[in-house]
């Protein structure tokens, strides 16, 4: 009986070891954890600022093995498309949506549906009104807005009269860098707002707006575009008038297009945002709260003014001019 | 706290040393089993894991440094070629004369045209004024190119070619590039005079930075180019990160090398960096790899060999424990057994079966059981024989039989007057009981032994008058000497009664006494009958007895002196019928009583 039960030990011993061996190896063939997979929609398809913004966002993706599907409707205003996009997205049930939106209130309730159906919301460079947001990472257009204010003040001095270019009525960034603006200039009281237009995203009718400013209030000194689509048909206009330099220019961004313009001398400053952090730190931060660790309700990218004098320093080249081409 | 940290080694010391003193079979094997298992697959897994870590570590040094050099190798090559075209190009404008000319275009276009990422070639004045240049470009307003670094090398280092970190090129309506210029300060001949100019060529950086990007080692690993003047960055995949702090490279270390390797630490992770320098323009390569990539394998052998280590304890602790069970198993029956041997139980007999040795040692203990057994029994019996001749012996001092005679003798001569008779007769009784009785002792001399017999026979002679007569011899050396009592008068009584007792002629019985070497030699002769030699064995057995006799006897004397002096002494008859028997007894020679 002793015999037998050694026998069966051993064989038992022996099937052990030789188990123990190959699950070391079934575990290498045996796939990884799926990789997490996010939804980015942004606010355009066009535009070198959303290019950074993609760029970044597949810098993090890589660095933290995480697989993205980039959406974005055809221009800034379009609402309605990218609301529909954003359904699409939530409909493939990602692990985490990541959003530029292109209202602060219209999309509030397709965010609440994604929160609903448990998918984290990260939303990046504009805001929208929703509770269920788990973090908001951009610039503070609001500061952006009073960086702008000074900017102005160096260039037309105490004292002058200003026009501004805006997007969309409603529009939050817009607005937000507006008030920040008029917030600023009340400092000086000699400033004084003359007019203030909306453009949309219509380049020619940011020309013609500004053409009958010219011609309604020729004494313009300085005109504030408050984001890049206007800004170029603004600068186009006052180069075909004539006026660069006697009409100062201050705008946002730092399109290629813009930093032309800035070169020439045509648009005087331009407030510039930090989009490859913003894609960058807008997948990061969705990365961070998948796994569980706590993020910021605010991340602030920060914001800087360009001017003829700084464009071309070493590391301003690098946040102007991304792309190598 | 340094006290209790003494005591606790101390008290782990006593137990360990108490566990060690353990001598269980068992545990010791089992302990040593699994020392040696233990001990040799340590050292084996060390080995081989240091063995194999050393050599992941080397080959992912070699991979790196391989592919770095490759890199290293292509990125002088891809220079040379621009700055053999820029030597070109110097060359050319050196020979012109009186530029701009459109010879010097037409020459400077071909030349452009050799190569798809020459962005510009152009020629500018000390002071910056653009003289000529491929494509006739319009020039953009505010560009400050005389600030710019290129230029501003190419003017302090004349008739050097200069490499300028990579930039964006503004200085023209073109959409603005990333650029690597070269740039030389060289004379030029204008207007019939040799004035300072500098020569420009600016390459577009894409090929380069296609040409970085595709580079990669291993998932994490990556490939990063300084300039070694500053640390400049020239390229980094995450070049972005870093200028906006959300990354840190560490350039310092890699600006010691110009070539060979180091490891770093970035964010816990610890990177293998290999550098190497770019002759020429002044760029040093390094590629980092992540070590936990190399090292993974490393982790999976690990816990391999500790899953296996595990494994082969247990199987080493089961395989020990149950050797040493079938050791020791029966050696615990065989101390079961003696313990029973101990409690008297000396019937235990031993089926014990197990390795040779334990099978050995259980049959000589059975051999040593029965013949314990043996040596009881015979104690025991000679115990019995002991007692059983000692309470002859006690009856025959009292010898009723002989005295019962002796006092019907005196009886018949006092009724016949023979007063002188009485008196020495009754004087002999007296003295024959007393020596007899010896006040209880065993043991008495020689001198008194004769006296005993002495007396016996003066009786006897009064009784038997001429039937017999009787001589005593003693060597005087003898009579010191110590005898068992009473040996003497057994043999001559029996003389008495069977040998001279049938005899028609007057008998004679002759008693001597003396020291033959070490031992003392009783002699009794008659010349009785004798006996045959069937008598003769049966008295010496002991089993005849005399109806007439004290019953004590040969086979008595025999026995005690056996008993008392052991088997070399003893007692020899020789008979021979008609003629007598001898009988002569050995004792050993004593002055000292002994028990």
């Amino acid at each position: 009986m002793n015999l037998q039960l050694g026998r069966i030990v051993l064989v038992t011993l022996v099937a052990a070891v030789s188990l123990s061996s190959c699950t070391r190896q079934s575990e290498e063939q045996m796939p990884t954890e799926q990789k997490k997979h996010l939804e980015v929609v942004l606010r355009s398809q066009d535009g070198d600022y959303w290019k950074t913004v993609k760029m970044g966002a597949e810098v993090a993706a890589k660095e933290f093995d995480v697989t993205l599907d980039f959406r974005a409707p055809g221009d800034e205003a379009d609402v309605k498309g990218q609301i529909a996009l954003v359904e699409q997205s939530i409909s493939i049930r990602p692990d985490a949506i990541v959003l530029a939106a292109n209202d602060y209130h219209d999309l509030s309730d397709v965010v609440n549906q994604a929160a609903r159906a448990n998918i984290p919301v990260i939303t990046i460079d504009s805001a929208v009104d929703s509770k269920w947001i788990r973090s908001f990472i951009g610039a503070n257009n609001y500061e952006a807005g009073q960086l702008a204010g000074k900017q102005l003040v160096k260039l037309i001095g105490v004292s002058g009269d200003i026009a501004i270019v805006s997007f969309k009525q409603g529009e939050r960034n817009a607005e937000q860098r507006e008030q920040g603006l008029l917030e600023e200039i009340t400092k000086y009281p000699d400033i004084k707002v003359l007019d203030k237009v909306y453009s949309l995203t219509d380049r020619d009718l940011a020309g013609e707006l500004t053409r009958q400013m010219i011609q309604q209030y020729p004494q313009l000194d300085g005109i504030i575009a408050l984001n890049e689509i206007s800004s170029i048909g603004v600068a186009d206009e006052i180069e075909k008038l004539g006026l660069q330099g006697k009409v100062k220019i201050i705008t946002f961004d730092s399109t290629s297009d813009e930093l032309q313009l800035l070169q020439e001398g045509v648009i005087q400053s331009t407030i510039v945002q930090n989009p490859f952090s913003i894609g960058y730190l807008g997948v990061k931060n969705a990365v961070d709260a998948l796994k569980g660790r706590k993020i910021p309700d605010r991340v602030d990218t920060g914001f800087r003014a360009i001017d003829l004098d700084n464009m071309f320093w070493s590391d301003n080249q690098k946040l102007l001019f991304p792309f190598v081409k | 706290m340094g006290k209790k940290i003494k005591a606790l080694f101390k008290a782990l010391y006593t137990v360990l040393l108490d566990t060690m003193r353990v001598r269980s079979i068992q545990f010791t094997i089992t302990l040593s089993f699994i020392f040696i298992a233990v001990t040799i697959m340590l050292i084996v897994s060390l080995v081989l894991y240091n063995k194999f870590s050393k050599t992941a570590e080397e080959n992912a040094f070699l991979n790196t440094q391989q592919i770095i050099e490759q890199m290293q190798f292509n990125l002088e090559n891809y220079i040379k070629g621009m700055s053999d075209t820029f030597q070109v190009v110097d060359a050319k404008v050196a020979k012109a004369h009186g530029i701009p000319s459109d010879r010097l275009m037409e020459q400077l276009n071909t030349i452009a045209m050799t190569r798809e990422d020459i962005v510009s070639i152009d020629l500018f004045t000390a002071d910056g004024q653009l003289v000529t240049g491929i494509n006739n470009p319009e020039m953009r307003n505010n560009t400050r190119l005389t600030d710019q670094s290129w230029f501003k090398s190419a003017l302090e280092n004349p008739n050097h070619l200069t490499f300028s970190l990579p930039h964006i090129q503004n200085l023209f309506k073109e959409p603005y590039k990333w650029v690597v210029s070269m740039s030389k300060g060289v004379t030029i001949q204008r207007n019939g005079q040799w004035v300072d100019a500098v020569l420009l060529v600016d390459v577009n950086f894409k090929t380069l930075d296609d040409v970085f990007r595709t580079v990669s080692l291993g998932k994490k690993g990556y490939v990063y180019i300084i300039d070694e003047s500053a640390g400049n960055i020239v390229y980094h995949p995450q070049q972005q990160l870093i200028y906006i702090g959300l990354k840190y490279e560490n350039v310092e270390q890699a600006l010691k090398f110009s070539y060979g390797k180091y490891m770093d630490v970035a964010e816990g992770e610890t990177r293998l960096n290999v550098v190497k320098t770019v002759s020429n323009i002044g760029w040093k390569i390094i590629g980092v790899s992540y070590l936990d990539e190399i090292v993974t394998t490393r982790k999976e052998i690990s816990t391999f060999m500790i899953w296996l280590l595990v494994i082969v304890l247990f199987f080493i602790l089961l395989i020990s424990a149950l050797m040493s069970a079938r050791i020791t198993q029966p050696i615990k029956r065989l101390k079961k057994s003696m313990e029973m041997v101990e409690k008297g139980h000396f019937d235990t007999y031993i089926h014990v079966r197990g390795a040779d040795e334990v099978e050995q040692l259980s049959r000589r203990f059975n051999l040593m059981v029965s013949r314990v057994r043996e040596l009881m029994d015979q104690s025991i019996h000679e115990q019995e024989v002991k007692r059983k001749n000692e309470l002859e012996v006690l009856q025959s001092q009292i010898n009723p039989h002989f005295l019962y005679n002796t006092l019907n003798s005196v009886v018949r001569m006092v009724g016949s007057g023979k007063n002188e008779e009485v008196v020495t007769t009754i004087t002999s009784l007296s003295k024959f009981f007393r020596i007899s009785l010896s006040k209880g002792k065993n043991i008495i001399t020689v001198q008194e032994e004769i006296e005993h017999i002495r007396n016996y026979l003066i009786i006897q002679k009064m009784r038997y008058k001429d039937k017999f007569d009787y001589e005593i011899e003693v060597e005087e050396e003898a009579l010191p000497y110590k005898t068992l009592k009473l040996i003497v008068q057994p043999i001559v009584e029996n003389a008495l009664y069977h040998g001279i007792e049938y005899m028609a002629d007057e008998g004679l019985i002759q008693i001597s006494v003396k020291i033959v070497h070490e031992r003392i030699l009783f002699e009794i002769r008659d010349n009785g009958v004798g006996m045959s030699e069937e008598t003769l064995k049966t008295i010496v057995n002991g089993q005849g007895k005399s109806a007439k006799g004290s019953g004590v006897g040969l086979r008595n004397v025999i026995e005690r002196i056996k008993l008392y002096f052991g088997s070399s002494y003893g007692v020899t008859v020789e008979s021979e019928l008609e003629e007598g028997t001898t009988v002569k007894i050995w004792i050993p020679k004593m002055l000292e009583e002994e028990v």
